[in-house]
């Protein structure tokens, strides 16, 4: 029995000594395999990093993501706002940034400006154009729904579960070979990132016009586009654009609006037909001239009378006087005298309404220019302001980039070093082995033959042994 | 112890001609109370008038009627043409009388006036469109109807016309009393151009109202006869600017056919007698007289009684006014060689003479329209009848009306009457009963020199005269004579009466 036991153990032994003999060949490239592929990790998981950040000894390192947006939220626009004497208020902020409370002044009427902005522009984002913003945003918003609507989507959607999945177990094996550890955990940074690739992934094939099931195409012209967007493209996180508000004091309203309605007032009058203006100082010329006229024409008919003269007509003179003919022509000229200079006067009149309104328009604008010039010194103590902030947050972005880059680097030597070892040590494997005088002690290489055969045939008397009744 | 005949001259008897306005006691023996068919000829003697000799000899389109106006018309060419209206015609001619009516143009009334005017002469009567006539015609048309007439409407188809100032004035339209429409210059067709108008008077009458009867040029002013008022316009060469120069209420025209130029003044007779304007060139005023102041209650009479028209004439030559009352076949002859001292004329009247129209040629010939066609005033019968010549001296006194006076004789000296009988005639105290004398002039035919029938030492003046002593009876304190004669074929001029007469007692 002890023999058979022996013997037994023996066999084992010496299938599993047979196996490990087969084995031991390929221990050197199994070790070189594994540091290259831990090198090849430790310099992806240096990339996402120096993205998304990570948390050194306890201490978060941002990546260049969380740096940006720092950047982009320190170097927002100040909002500030200028009161002058009179009362009026100059306003600058952003869409969606708070109020900026004014100081209190007490304009000499006792009155305080309260109104809000009363002009604001339409927003400007950070050097982007407004078409490129526009896109932005439509990407953001169809971004943001894609992942509150994704869960729901894959309990439909088979597939889009299936490639979830797939992608899920991509980054837990990143993370998982990856030494960092990201907030959250591995799992949770692997099930965010399988998220965004897979939006990604859809928006690609929503853009390109792609089936859900089929493949994306390949190819150097369109890779890019399936690289992960930075999210420094996402819009700014402000709500709105500029805002500029310019506020008057109420009696600078109340003589803004006053102003304003005299030059609507002016200008309609300056619009309407002249015909009926004309008609009024003609008649009240015709008022004018009708007493002496009248007195004229009674002077004339006493003159007549006495003559005897009131009733002849003459056929040479229109059926009347010579006298009485030329006052006619007289009064006929003088009619029309009054008709052309009616017509002159409701010209210049009307003239003089657009002129009047042109200057009440200017004038009712004259608060408002004085609040913008009053507001010009104050935007260069903006300007000057934004340029510190703005030096500040580049030099915090590039003091921490900076660290980053100390840090890839020091990720690449060590991902060299151990690519270099798996390197060397795979090399070793498959280079032969000279004795002194030259002589090939071993060939190099690998033997699979061998190796399989050795380790079938060791693990089959293994078997054997432990199935002695399979035959 | 017998008296002393007292002898009273009567020379020239009636030269003052007619006076019924002042009391025969108190009156200028030398007026008279009746001057029949008498005018004061040359010398200033009362005279028997002329009568008339018919020129026409065919008058049938005349008929039975008598012309109612007379007219001559002359061109510059010199053609001239006698018109006259009557029957409710246009006549012409003196001896023919020919029917010049137009054609188609019907005519109820012979009221018209006439005027030649600018080689044309106008027929105007109320209601009816104007007729005219010029040489190249040679007839009577319309004036609608010459070419280039314009403005002739019934609007100025006026009663009165006057041809003035280089223009033909018309007035008194129907239904238009105080409009004077004017015609374009020395066109008399061209009623609305030109320079022709009109003026309209209503408002200028002095009075307030009145209606234009006649239009006269005179002193350079135009002179529009109302009813009872008169206004003058001065400048009316140019009419549209012309203006009143003058106005005369209470004084009218009763008739545009009393209108008369007697070269200084223009005669008229109003409804208180004959009235003139005289000429004052300086001072361009218009003294207005009254020339019938010896009869005006007479005038008056004749015009109240008056029922058809009126006609007059002026003759320089016979030196008289004639106004014919044709209804009552009147005429009074105004004398106007000159005026008595109360500005009137000496005026004789002429019963029952039958002239009806009158017009003066100009060569002097005075003619007259009867029912027997045209006549010249000539000769001294009318037409072949006797005609009396009456004369009544108004009532003697001698000086003294309280004493009886007793005629003794007339002797009247008397210029021609060849073979006349003479009526001497006298009354006592206004009675109207008078004893009559009369006698028999003889044969006072001229004998002039170198004529076959006298020799060289046997012929006589131009006019003989004829002296005579009548014996006359009765007494009266008051005496009053007269002289009729029947004139028929001779004239007859009272030189002078002489009136043989005893004063006797008081009573």
């Amino acid at each position: 029995m002890s023999n058979g036991v022996s013997d037994f153990f023996q066999d084992i032994y010496g299938g599993l000594k047979q196996v490990g003999s087969a084995l031991s060949p390929a221990i050197p490239a199994v070790v070189g395999g594994l540091l290259t592929n831990e090198a090849y990790d430790r310099l992806s998981k240096i990339g996402e990093q120096s993205i998304l950040g990570t948390t050194v000894d306890g201490v978060r390192v941002p990546g260049a993501m969380e740096i940006a947006e720092r950047g982009q939220a320190e170097s927002q626009f100040k909002p500030f706002t200028v009161t002058t004497p009179t009362g009026a208020m100059f306003t600058a902020r952003m869409g969606g940034q708070p109020m900026v409370s004014p100081m209190p002044v007490t304009s000499p009427g006792g009155f305080s400006p309260a109104a809000p902005p009363s002009m604001v522009l339409p927003p400007i984002e950070g050097g982007v154009s407004p078409l490129i913003s526009s896109g932005l945003r439509q990407l953001k918003s169809r971004g943001d729904q894609l992942l509150e609507d994704l869960p729901q989507m894959m309990q439909t959607d088979p597939a889009l579960k299936a490639r979830y999945d797939s992608l899920l177990q991509d980054a837990i094996r990143s993370y998982d070979a990856s030494p960092i550890i990201p907030e959250g955990g591995a799992r949770f940074a692997a099930e965010q990132d399988a998220m965004q690739q897979l939006k990604r992934s859809i928006m690609d094939q929503e853009r390109l016009g792609i089936a859900p099931g089929e493949a994306l195409p390949t190819g150097p012209f369109v890779h890019t586009s399936y690289m992960p967007k930075p999210t420094l493209m996402e819009p700014q996180p402000t709500t709105g654009g500029l805002e500029v508000g310019m506020t008057l004091s109420p009696q600078e309203q109340a003589m803004q609006q006053q102003l304003f309605g005299g030059a609507g007032d002016f200008f309609g009058q300056a619009q309407m037909p002249t015909t009926a203006r004309e008609q009024a100082i003609f008649e009240r010329m015709r008022a004018a001239q009708r007493p002496e006229e009248e007195r004229q024409r009674l002077a004339l008919e006493e003159r007549l009378a006495a003559q005897g003269r009131l009733g002849t007509r003459s056929a040479a003179y229109g059926g009347a006087t010579p006298e009485q003919l030329a006052m006619a022509t007289a009064q006929e000229e003088a009619r029309t005298r009054s008709m052309l200079g009616a017509m002159q006067q409701a010209q210049a009149e009307q003239m003089q309404q657009a002129g009047l309104g042109q200057q009440f328009l200017g004038a009712s604008y004259l608060p408002q220019a004085q609040l913008l010039a009053a507001a010009q010194p104050a935007q260069r103590m903006a300007e000057l302001q934004q340029q510190a902030q703005l030096y500040g947050t580049g030099l915090f972005g590039e003091t921490a980039m900076s660290g980053l880059e100390s840090r890839l680097l020091a990720e690449q030597a060590r991902a060299n070093l151990l690519g270099g070892i798996g390197s060397n040590i795979l090399a070793g494997m498959f280079t032969p082995a000279l004795a002194k005088d030259g002589t090939v002690i071993n060939a190099g290489g690998f033997d699979l033959g061998g190796l399989f055969g050795g380790v079938t045939e060791g693990l089959g008397d293994i078997i054997r042994i432990l199935n002695p009744f399979d035959d | 112890m017998a008296q002393e005949l007292r002898s009273i001259n009567l020379v020239a008897p009636a030269f003052k001609g007619v006076n019924t306005e002042d009391s025969p006691l108190a009156q200028d023996p030398s007026f008279a109370e009746i001057a029949d068919n008498a005018v004061i000829d040359k010398r200033g003697r009362i005279a028997a008038r002329k009568g008339h000799t018919v020129v026409t000899t065919t008058k049938t389109v005349l008929g039975t009627d008598s012309l109612r106006a007379i007219k001559e018309f002359k061109d510059n060419a010199g053609n001239t043409k006698i018109f006259s209206v009557g029957n409710n015609k246009i006549i012409s001619g003196t001896t023919t009388l020919v029917d010049e009516t137009p054609g188609s143009y019907t005519i109820t009334a012979d009221n018209w006036k006439l005027v030649d005017f600018n080689d044309k002469i106008y027929f105007f009567q109320r209601g009816y469109q104007p007729l005219v006539y010029d040489n190249a015609g040679g007839s009577v048309i319309t004036l609608s109807s010459v070419s280039g007439a314009a403005g002739v409407t019934s609007a100025m188809y006026g009663n009165e016309v006057l041809a003035a100032y280089g223009r033909l004035w018309t007035a008194d339209v129907t239904g238009d009393k105080s409009t004077v429409y004017w015609s374009d210059l020395l066109i008399g067709h061209d009623w609305s151009g030109g320079t022709s108008g009109s003026i309209d008077i209503s408002k200028v009458w002095p009075d307030g109202y009145d209606e234009i009867v006649a239009l006269a040029a005179h002193n350079g002013l135009l002179i529009i006869f109302g009813k009872h008022s008169i206004v003058a316009y001065q400048g009316a060469e140019a009419p549209a600017t012309m203006s009143l120069a003058d106005t005369v209420a209470g004084v009218g025209c009763v008739d545009r056919d009393t209108v008369q130029y007697t070269g200084t003044d223009v005669l008229f007779l109003s409804h208180t007698g004959l009235k003139s304007f005289g000429r004052t060139i300086q001072e361009k005023s218009l003294p207005i007289s009254s020339l019938s102041g010896n009869i005006t209650k007479d005038i008056i009479a004749a015009l109240q009684n008056e029922t058809e028209f009126f006609r007059s004439v002026y003759s320089p030559e016979e030196g008289f006014y004639l106004l014919t009352f044709t209804g009552q076949d009147v005429t009074y002859c105004f004398d106007v060689r000159g005026t008595l001292e109360n500005g009137s004329y000496r005026v004789t009247r002429w019963p029952s003479t039958k002239f009806t129209a009158y017009t003066r040629l100009d060569d002097g010939t005075l003619y007259v329209g009867t029912v027997n066609g045209i006549s010249t005033y000539t000769g001294y019968s009318d037409n072949g009848s006797g005609y009396r010549f009456k004369y009544y001296s108004p009532s003697l006194t001698f000086g003294d009306s309280a004493r009886i006076k007793i005629l003794k004789k007339l002797k009247p000296t008397l210029v021609g009457a060849n073979n006349s009988v003479v009526f001497m005639k006298w009354a006592y105290d206004f009675d109207t009963t008078y004893a009559t004398t009369e006698f028999t002039v003889g044969t006072q035919i001229t004998g002039y020199y170198g004529e076959s029938e006298y020799t060289t030492v046997e012929f006589t003046g131009g006019q003989l005269t004829n002296q005579r002593s009548l014996n006359t009876t009765g007494y009266g304190t008051s005496v009053q004579v007269g002289l009729e004669s029947e004139i028929d074929g001779s004239p007859l001029s009272l030189q002078e009466i002489n009136v043989m007469a005893l004063i006797g007692k008081l009573l």
